[in-house]
């Protein structure tokens, strides 16, 4: 891994400039360090060695205190103004993970990914921001303040530069060499220690479980025991692994140790006066500082480099270019009261599985009808839904809709204005932040009681039963961070904003998967009054009641691909 | 309740858990200040050899000063290796200790607050905030035993040679090791408290994208979410920004007083010498000591910060500790034993098992009652099932039932032993099938495993397990499908000695057929063994087999009103009917209606 990721640059606008005012600060930080050193050093020769009085170096002393000063300012300046990149590089990858997420689809989503895309979104690009306030900087600083040092050093006297110049390289390979020789070791070790931490955490989640069956007390002592392996495991991984830290602190001071003692020699023998002594024994150390910073705050920099590198393969990826926008616009729902909705020959192919589901499905969903999609579990029918959506492409087939006598294919409709047409109640069902009464108007705030409408709707669907229980009412905030309602209540609120909302088709997934048999019936309630106001209502149903009310049933089915076969019809 | 009186310091309550042993700690912080020590020891001395030789002694009077500045050179780095292991080393013993404790305290504090307790809740206290914890010690106590330490060792080294320097050191010291890791802990509080409400908002914000994007699209709505994560972003670094001030304050103090001393040694060190009050040898020392005195108050502002999330952890672990355990008792008795001393748990089977519940309500400690007027007898050989829809309180009456809450009305007289309760979310063990079965019982043979096993429908998974009972489970192990799990959680209760079963029935994840075998076939097996169970459960097509069915439902709501009571809460459910199946069939229009839609879907 690179210590710095050039797409990070490129992807991140901020961190371009954070990078350079770094960089600048990290060059202003080299020269004040060696200012301070070499006039520390013009102070205090002369005094020791002339007895000079303080009079004569009032001079340096203010130029002493002007570089105090002003070092004081840098790190204030950097420490203020640091996070801000960091804050507006996380921001900014995580809008365009988010995007580039949104754009692979729902099905992408809802697979294998997609809880690792948010945990990414949400906690995991924070580790970027330790790696720009605190790893970068030390990073510049070992590429500026370093060298300098070492090049003033070497100017000033060049043996004790040859020592560091020396010792410099050694850091490196010593840690590689550390790092080669107990690889093997420390990841056995660590998966024993991996092992054990589960273990006692298993033991600990399974208290209330060993508590209703009364046997609780025995095993605090095999907690304790595997407390004490896990801390065993873990001292021989932090053995072998604070041996890097170990050399590298070694060689750095010893270093120093040798070039003090070389100077030392040097002057005894009168090859050196006392003011390059001075000055090389002070900076001497700073030539390390920034490396021993840099192993300090390794771990940010290798959290923060694998964030970003998550980042970017899911914003690089070729899938997440977002599909070109449809160009013909439908009539609003106020204007096209009766839509027809006909599937010809979907067929959609789930990645990665060899199979096509759903396969070949046609129908024609009409006003006034009520058209039950049935089939196994994997057949296809919420495949089929997004695809109705549009959310979905077919690999073969389409989709088309019929709008005041015209037929559009989905393909060349303008989403937004197909979707201003429709209401889905999706299988899992979930809510946005919003009051229940916002979500059954289908708006983020809204006010006032709710309308004769709107409560015979929830009596329809039993909401008003969930509502009574609300401390709020129908004002109860629901939806992440809000109340929690089970699915079925969920499931409830976004039928009744389909009663509720004039759209003229309404899809419902699963409306009864989630209800027990003694509220089946306010379902299957909402289903006929739904009919009856002429909407085209299309419904995936697993269960017999809800496929007995239906004007039309349609199976729907999957076909195991071949590994050479071609996506085409096949006899229905 | 009572209000409650100015918390102690939780880090307080919960670092006496930790059982740190006070030798290991000191010797850490011995290890540390020898380490550190050494680097200050390293440049006095180093100073010293410099300024020395410029006077061209002979060579042999600086020996001693050349072979010192090299065992310092190698001192520090050694040193520093063995203290870091010292204080993981306590830290690791403490988090061990805590962990243990903290488990003796929920095994013996109060049942309802361990039987409420979530999973993901439980393993985040003893998991991360234990270690959060741990950390304090790491990376706050031992720093700052060794910057104490180290800060003595060179006002004193100073101090000998040059009081009024010293001093100034002194002062200097206190803005770098305690103004300044003060500021940074206020700032970093200050700024978590700012960010925390703009961060929760951005977290939602991107989970909504993220988890309803197709619903979010469909309603048109996937703009205005996208701007509502950019606004929450945005407001996160705004408030982030506001709070950046005093943390540069911090940093820039502590970097300045590193100056000033300098510059204090130096300006008073000089006329010292002109005065003859310093040797010019010793100006050097007192000069170039102050620049390796900060790097132990170097560490001290992340010290702070790292005090105050070990404290922040420290408050919830302090939490749970007063739910379980509310006087302390519980926490001071385990401390005093070691866990050894426990006595085993004894179940012994009382001679007239039964659970008989007269008029109970059911409750939450500190919530209203969700059902109340429970009445209910159950002895070996019965079989009783609590119906009602989700949610109507059937966990919360067995809970009950079992002794695990206390009833919030009436009386629940059972025996001790009598009943145990299987929790639908019952933890099933990263171990093998028999010393899964073995937490019921220890003493659970290999036969009467299988045999169990067997007999509640599990035979065929069973045998086709790979290692047979030695099949590891849980992750990384076996998987177990829903039916099976309910399955073998029963079969852990049947193991156990109690005779009375309170089973809460699969509601979620189990398929209506496995579901219904379960009440249908195995249950009556179960009486028919001499057990007496009472099941919780929704499905109503298996009950012909039970002996008795009682009905939880809400009281019918008054036309006009809202049945919500004026605390805003739900009212309790109670007992609407019980009798037979087949009598509730023919009088129970409700319960007629659910058996047929349950039928229906069985077609």
């Amino acid at each position: 891994m690179k210590p710095l990721d050039p797409r990070l640059l490129a992807h991140a606008r901020d961190a371009r400039g954070h990078v350079l005012v770094t960089a600048a600060a990290g060059v202003a930080t080299a020269g004040l360090v060696v200012a301070q050193a070499l006039l520390l050093a013009a102070i205090l020769a002369p005094a020791i060695t002339h007895d000079r009085p303080l009079a004569e170096a009032r001079g340096l002393l203010g130029w002493l205190a002007g570089v105090i000063v002003v070092r004081m300012l840098v790190v204030g300046l950097q420490e203020r103004y640091a996070h801000r990149a960091a804050t507006r590089v996380v921001a900014d990858l995580r809008g365009q993970v988010v995007d580039a997420a949104l754009a692979r689809g729902p099905r992408w989503l809802a697979g294998g990914d997609g809880p690792a895309v948010a945990t990414l979104a949400t906690r995991g690009l924070d580790d970027l921001e330790p790696y720009f306030v605190r790893y970068l900087p030390q990073l510049l600083l070992a590429a500026t303040l370093t060298p300098a040092t070492l090049a003033v050093v070497w100017w000033h006297e060049w043996v004790s530069g040859a020592i560091i110049l020396a010792t410099i390289p050694l850091v490196p390979i010593f840690m590689w060499l550390v790092g080669v020789m107990t690889q093997g070791v420390s990841e056995r070790r660590l998966t024993s220690m991996q092992r054990l931490g589960a273990q006692t955490l298993d033991l600990l989640a399974g208290l209330p479980t060993l508590r209703a069956l009364g046997r609780e007390h025995g095993p605090a002592a095999r907690v304790r025991a595997l407390g004490d392996a896990h801390r065993r495991a873990t001292m021989g991984t932090l053995r072998i692994a604070f041996l890097s830290g170990m050399v590298l602190e070694l060689l750095t001071t010893l270093c120093v140790a040798l070039v003090a003692v070389t100077i030392g020699m040097r002057l005894v023998h009168g090859n050196l006066d006392l003011q390059t002594g001075l000055a090389v024994l002070v900076l001497a150390p700073e030539v390390f500082l920034p490396l021993r910073q840099v192993g300090l705050h390794f771990h940010a920099s290798t959290d923060g480099l694998a964030a970003a590198e998550a980042a970017f393969d899911v914003i690089e990826h070729p899938d997440a270019t977002p599909r070109p926008r449809g160009t013909v616009t439908l009539p609003a729902a106020d204007a096209a009261p009766r839509v027809e909705v006909r599937l010809d020959g979907l067929s959609v192919v789930a990645e990665g599985r060899g199979r096509t589901a759903p396969a070949d499905l046609t129908l024609v969903a009409r006003p006034g009808e009520v058209t039950a999609l049935v089939g196994p579990n994997g057949s296809g029918k919420s495949t089929a839904v997004l695809a109705l959506l549009g959310l979905v492409a077919p690999d073969a087939g389409g989709v088309s809709v019929v709008v005041d006598g015209a037929e559009h294919d989905l393909a060349d409709v303008d989403l937004t204005s197909w979707h201003a047409l429709v209401t889905w109640v999706p299988q899992r069902a979930t809510l946005a932040p919003a009051t229940v009464l916002a979500a059954v108007r289908g708006v983020r705030t809204t006010t006032g009681a709710p309308t004769a409408t709107e409560l015979d709707a929830a009596r329809a669907t039993g909401l008003d039963g969930v509502v009574t229980t609300l401390p709020g009412g129908w004002d109860s905030p629901v939806g992440q961070g809000g109340t929690g309602l089970s699915l079925g209540q969920r499931q409830r609120v976004h039928l009744t904003r389909a009663l509720v909302t004039a759209r003229p088709v309404v899809v419902l997934d699963e409306p009864t998967a989630h209800l027990d048999a003694l509220s089946e019936e306010q379902v299957l309630a909402a289903v006929e009054a739904l009919r009856a106001q002429g909407r085209t209502v299309l419904v995936v149903a697993h269960r017999a009641s809800l496929v007995a009310a239906a004007d039309a049933v349609v199976e729907v089915t999957a076909r195991d691909d071949a590994p050479a076969a071609v996506a085409g019809r096949a006899d229905a | 309740m009572t209000a409650p009186a100015p918390r102690r310091d939780p880090l307080r309550r919960v670092l006496p858990l930790l059982e740190v042993s006070p030798a290991r700690a000191l010797a850490a912080v011995g290890l540390g200040s020898l380490a550190l020590g050494s680097a200050l020891a390293l440049a006095a001395v180093s100073a010293w050899l410099i300024a020395r030789a410029s006077q061209m002694p002979p060579v042999l009077s600086l020996s001693v000063a050349t072979v010192g500045v090299r065992a310092f050179g190698i001192g520090r780095g050694l040193f520093r290796y063995l203290e870091r292991l010292a204080s993981h080393e306590v830290a690791l013993r403490g988090v061990a200790s805590l962990r243990t404790n903290l488990y003796r305290v929920l095994a013996a504090g109060r049942l309802d607050a361990v039987a409420g307790l979530r999973r993901g809740d439980l393993l985040a206290r003893t998991g991360q905030d234990a270690d959060t914890v741990g950390d304090v010690v790491v990376r706050a106590l031992v720093p700052a035993g060794v910057a104490v330490v180290l800060s003595l060792g060179a006002v004193i080294t100073v101090g000998a040679f040059l009081p009024s320097a010293a001093l100034v050191l002194t002062l200097c010291l206190l803005v770098a090791g305690v103004v300044s890791p003060w500021l940074t802990a206020r700032a970093t509080r200050a700024s978590e408290a700012a960010t925390v409400d703009a961060r929760a908002r951005v977290t939602d914000a991107a989970l909504t994208l993220l988890e309803d994007s197709a619903l979010l699209q469909v309603t048109g709505a996937l703009d205005d979410e996208r701007a509502r994560l950019r606004a929450a972003d945005r407001e996160m670094s705004a408030a982030r920004d506001r709070t950046a001030a005093p943390l540069a304050v911090a940093a820039a103090i502590a970097d300045v007083a590193v100056g000033v001393a300098l510059l204090g040694a130096l300006v008073l060190g000089i006329p010292a010498v002109g005065a003859g009050m310093l040797a010019p040898v010793e100006l050097a020392v007192v000069a170039l000591v102050p620049l390796a005195a900060f790097e132990a108050t170097s560490l001290l502002p992340a010290a702070a910060v790292q005090l105050h999330r070990s404290r922040a952890a420290a408050g919830r672990i302090a939490a749970l500790l007063d739910a379980c355990d509310p006087d302390g008792s519980v926490s001071a008795h385990v401390l005093a034993t070691p866990p050894t001393a426990d006595a085993p748990t004894h179940a012994t089977v009382p001679d007239a098992p039964r659970v008989a519940a007269a008029g109970i309500a059911c409750a939450w400690p500190g919530r209203a009652p969700v059902v109340e007027g429970l009445d209910l007898d159950i002895t070996p050989g019965r079989v009783v099932a609590l119906v009602g829809p989700s949610g109507i309180g059937k966990t919360t009456a067995l809970l009950t039932l079992g002794g695990l809450l206390e009833p919030a009305a009436g009386t629940v007289t059972s025996p001790a032993g009598s009943s145990i309760v299987t929790a639908e979310d019952a933890h099933i063990f990263a171990t093998s099938v028999l010393e899964n079965l073995r937490v019921a019982r220890g003493t659970v043979t290999e036969a009467e495993a299988a045999e169990t096993l067997r007999l509640l429908g599990l035979g065929t998974w069973l045998d086709a397990l790979p290692d047979g009972l030695g099949t590891l489970l849980g992750p990384g192990g076996a998987t177990v499908s829903g039916g099976e799990r309910r399955r073998l959680l029963l079969a852990r209760a049947v193991l156990a000695d109690a005779p009375i079963l309170l089973v809460d029935e699969p509601a979620e994840h189990v398929e209506p057929g496995a579901a219904d075998a379960l009440v249908a076939e195995v249950l009556p097996r179960l009486a028919a063994a001499g057990r007496g169970i009472v099941v919780a459960t929704h499905r109503l097509t298996p009950l012909d087999a039970v002996d008795e069915v009682v009905v939880l439902a809400l009281p019918p709501a008054v036309p006009g009103a809202s049945s919500a009571t004026s605390d805003g809460l739900r009212p309790a459910a109670r007992v609407v009917a019980r009798g037979s199946h087949a009598f509730l069939l023919e009088h129970l229009p409700a319960y007629r209606t659910a058996w047929d839609l349950e039928r229906a879907e069985a077609r």
